[in-house]
């Protein structure tokens, strides 16, 4: 199992963002989904060992990010798209998916092809030299993408990834969502369910803090039947869940 | 190959570790990408208008010019490196890529050190320009020496801690008012809030590179004496090491044992390096040719300096001056003539015109007749303050002669400035008369020193009198009584 979690929490002050969350992964593609609040983005996170528990225990990549050496070893391996990209405006793409690499440890003769790799695979190909300042907000997650993918991650966390994408690239990038879990754990966030039908082999849905189902895409939409609210039976599981979970 | 059509790629089975070239090529892209070049043409227009200027309205000597570097460049590049420094160290917090960074593996620390350095070093490159351009044209205008060094290093150092701090300030503080601020700061602090804070007269102060000012000639006499410099270099560079361990200890938590131990090891011996310059500055005592530091003193430095002078002839008289003012030996014959003439043959008029080292110490500075036969002996002074080498011809002309008519007729008595002449109302009646007679009157100052307008305006009308009377009697008058003058033995009404 690259992800193994277990009672894993975060406050936040008073407010629980995270209220003891068990999750176990292996490679696939591992959806996410919640309303707005769920505590999704703080998991995340978490995952990216950037935001330390209040308590639980947590294995990522057979490590546990708890003492230097085995987190160092898992950033080695990790990517993660964060759900509000900050980047170098000055920067052009392709420096700044090196400028990440780098930061990644990745060994500096193997950074200019995974450089141009990772651009590729993000269908940036034509903007590699294009300043960052200069790209739409599409093409900037797209950048995002190129970035947590460079290093050929192991464990790849995405927050919101297709948040800005047109429909063309949405399906485009859910088909590297498949082939990336062919080998990797990947984790992605998101609202839209139909990025969770599309692309993920298992699903949990989070509310208050809390996993509230933890199954298949086709589980989820199962839950949907007889409910009336949403427009695609994805949708409609993911209402009912929802429903049942808060009353 | 697009989103569309990616294959699988082979997963690396070594997951890489930290080299130098990946540190190198990171550094690179944080050199194509440092906000410090936006300011290279503000600063080149104040290096154009402030140092390079002020350097040049001084004689071509190379201690002197380079005294611009401390005294005009730092001041005006402190306030950018600050600034852009703490803009780049805000950089992860503005631009919000603080969670992009530690998601990765390479410590934080590593990461903006190299931040950090690309700037300095944009920096240091800049300040290397202005450095060769001034030294350059200073290279084809001097006579004697080389460039002196010293305070070259100095000034990186400060420059390199300045950085330092406006980056840390910068990722304490990351706010769009921080660079700013930042600059201001370093602006105040560099010029005026150190020396206030430790007291101008303190020989603490002597830790701040712009409180150094060299003598006019220093390095020609006597060598450049290092011993401040190196205090400084010790008190800059510990700084600097203390405010980038701290970088590093901030983040102790997120960083490896072996980082926390290099942060504090630099912390540690950054302090040591700082609180051992400030012992050793303590210390200093400021001797005739520069300021000594025992602990870190050269005694070879206390030689002087061998030359051979060139020499020049006025009005019969060999004047002599150090290879250093070779190109100023028509110009200091020419004024000296005059004076020379209208004194010749004179009790202790000169024979010989020699220059001698300047010496804030000594009450003449210097200037003085001494010996059988009488030599004068002339210090150069090469600031604007004083003079004007290549400025204002007048002005070191006039310089020249009251210099040699005061100490001819009143003694050494101080350094001798082209404002009111000293001496008794007689001695300053004669002094006038025999500047006017070199006609540089109207340039030396025409009024009498200390005492009312009445007594100025006698000793005025004394000195045009004087000054009015056939120039052989006058001559003889001053052979018979020029003793009892010096002594101050004669009063105006007594002249004739």
């Amino acid at each position: 199992m690259n992800v193994e979690i277990a009672g894993l929490t975060r406050h936040f002050g008073r407010n629980q963002a995270v209220a003891g969350v068990n999750l176990e992964a292996g490679p696939g593609v591992f959806g996410l989904l919640g309303p707005n609040g769920a505590g999704k983005t703080s998991l995340l996170r978490m995952m990216a060992t950037v935001l330390p528990p209040s308590s639980g225990k947590m294995r990522l990549l057979g490590r546990e990010p708890g003492s230097y050496g085995p987190r160092r070893e898992i950033r080695r391996r990790l990517g993660y798209l964060p759900q509000n990209l900050g980047y170098y405006p000055s920067f052009t793409v392709v420096e700044f998916v090196e400028y990440f690499a780098l930061l990644k440890e990745m060994p500096a003769a193997r950074v200019p092809a995974a450089v141009a790799a990772a651009i590729e695979r993000a269908d940036l190909g034509d903007k590699a030299r294009a300043k960052l300042r200069t790209l739409s907000g599409g093409m900037l997650r797209r950048v995002g993408i190129a970035q947590a993918i460079v290093n050929d991650p192991e464990l790849l966390l995405l927050d919101e990834p297709t948040a800005g994408l047109d429909p063309e690239q949405r399906v485009a990038f859910r088909a590297l969502l498949r082939n990336l879990g062919e080998r990797a754990t990947v984790v992605v966030s998101t609202h839209l369910v139909e990025d969770v039908g599309a692309a993920c082999t298992e699903v949990a849905l989070m509310n208050a803090g809390k996993i509230v189902f933890r199954g298949t895409p086709e589980q989820l939409t199962a839950k949907g039947e007889g409910h009336g609210v949403g427009d695609a039976p994805l949708e409609r599981g993911y209402s009912a869940v929802l429903t049942e979970a808060r009353s | 190959m697009t989103l569309t059509d990616a294959l699988a790629r082979p997963r690396p089975r070594d997951a890489g570790h930290a080299s130098p070239m990946s540190l190198w090529r990171l550094l690179w892209l944080e050199l194509r990408r440092n906000a410090m070049p936006w300011m290279f043409p503000l600063l080149a227009a104040l290096f154009v208008f402030d140092a390079f200027r002020s350097a040049m309205g001084y004689g071509p000597f190379w201690d002197l010019r380079a005294s611009a570097l401390e005294n005009k460049l730092l001041p005006d590049f402190v306030a950018f490196v600050a600034g852009v420094a703490a803009w780049m160290g805000s950089r992860d917090s503005r631009r919000r890529t603080r969670d992009l960074v530690d998601a990765t593996a390479r410590p934080r620390w590593t990461a903006q050190l190299t931040t950090w350095a690309a700037t300095t070093l944009w920096v240091a490159a800049g300040f290397l320009c202005c450095v060769a351009v001034l030294y350059g044209v200073t290279a084809s205008q001097a006579t004697w020496g080389g460039p002196p060094w010293w305070p070259v290093a100095v000034c990186l150092a400060e420059l390199a801690l300045m950085s330092a701090l406006g980056f840390a300030v910068g990722t304490f503080f990351p706010s769009r008012f921080t660079a700013p601020l930042a600059a201001v700061g370093a602006f105040l602090l560099s010029l005026e809030g150190f020396r206030n804070a430790v007291g101008r007269s303190s020989a603490y102060a002597l830790l701040s590179p712009t409180t150094y000012v060299p003598d006019d000639d220093t390095g020609l006499f006597h060598h450049y004496l290092p011993d401040v410099s190196i205090a400084q270099l010790m008190f800059l560079i510990g700084l600097t090491m203390v405010a980038l361990a701290i970088l590093g200890l901030r983040r102790a938590a997120d960083a490896g044992p072996q980082l926390r131990r290099a942060a504090a090891v630099i912390a540690v011996a950054g302090l040591a390096a700082a609180g051992t310059a400030i012992g050793l500055i303590g210390t200093a005592r400021t001797q005739a040719y520069g300021t000594v530091i025992p602990a870190l003193h050269d005694a070879a430095n206390d030689r002087p300096i061998p030359y051979t002078p060139v020499c020049s002839q006025a009005a019969g008289v060999p004047v002599c001056v150090h290879p250093a003012y070779r190109n100023f030996l028509p110009d200091v014959t020419a004024a000296l003539a005059p004076v020379l003439r209208e004194i010749a043959s004179l009790p202790g008029a000169p024979a010989r015109v020699d220059q001698v080292v300047v010496n804030d110490l000594i009450p003449s500075n210097g200037a003085a007749i001494t010996g059988v036969p009488p030599v004068f002996r002339l210090p150069m002074p090469a600031t604007p303050d004083e003079t004007s080498f290549g400025q204002n011809a007048v002005s070191f002309t006039s310089y020249l002669q009251a210099t040699l008519v005061t100490v001819f007729v009143v003694g050494a008595h101080g350094f001798v400035t082209l404002g009111p002449v000293g001496g008794t109302p007689a001695q300053q009646a004669v002094v006038l008369a025999l500047l006017q007679k070199a006609r540089t009157a109207t340039q030396t100052g025409s009024g009498p020193g200390n005492g009312s307008h009445t007594k100025a305006d006698q000793v005025a009308a004394a000195a045009r009198r004087f000054a009015a009377l056939p120039a052989t009697t006058r001559h003889a008058w001053l052979a018979a009584h020029l003793a009892t003058l010096r002594a101050g033995d004669i009063t105006l009404a007594q002249l004739p």
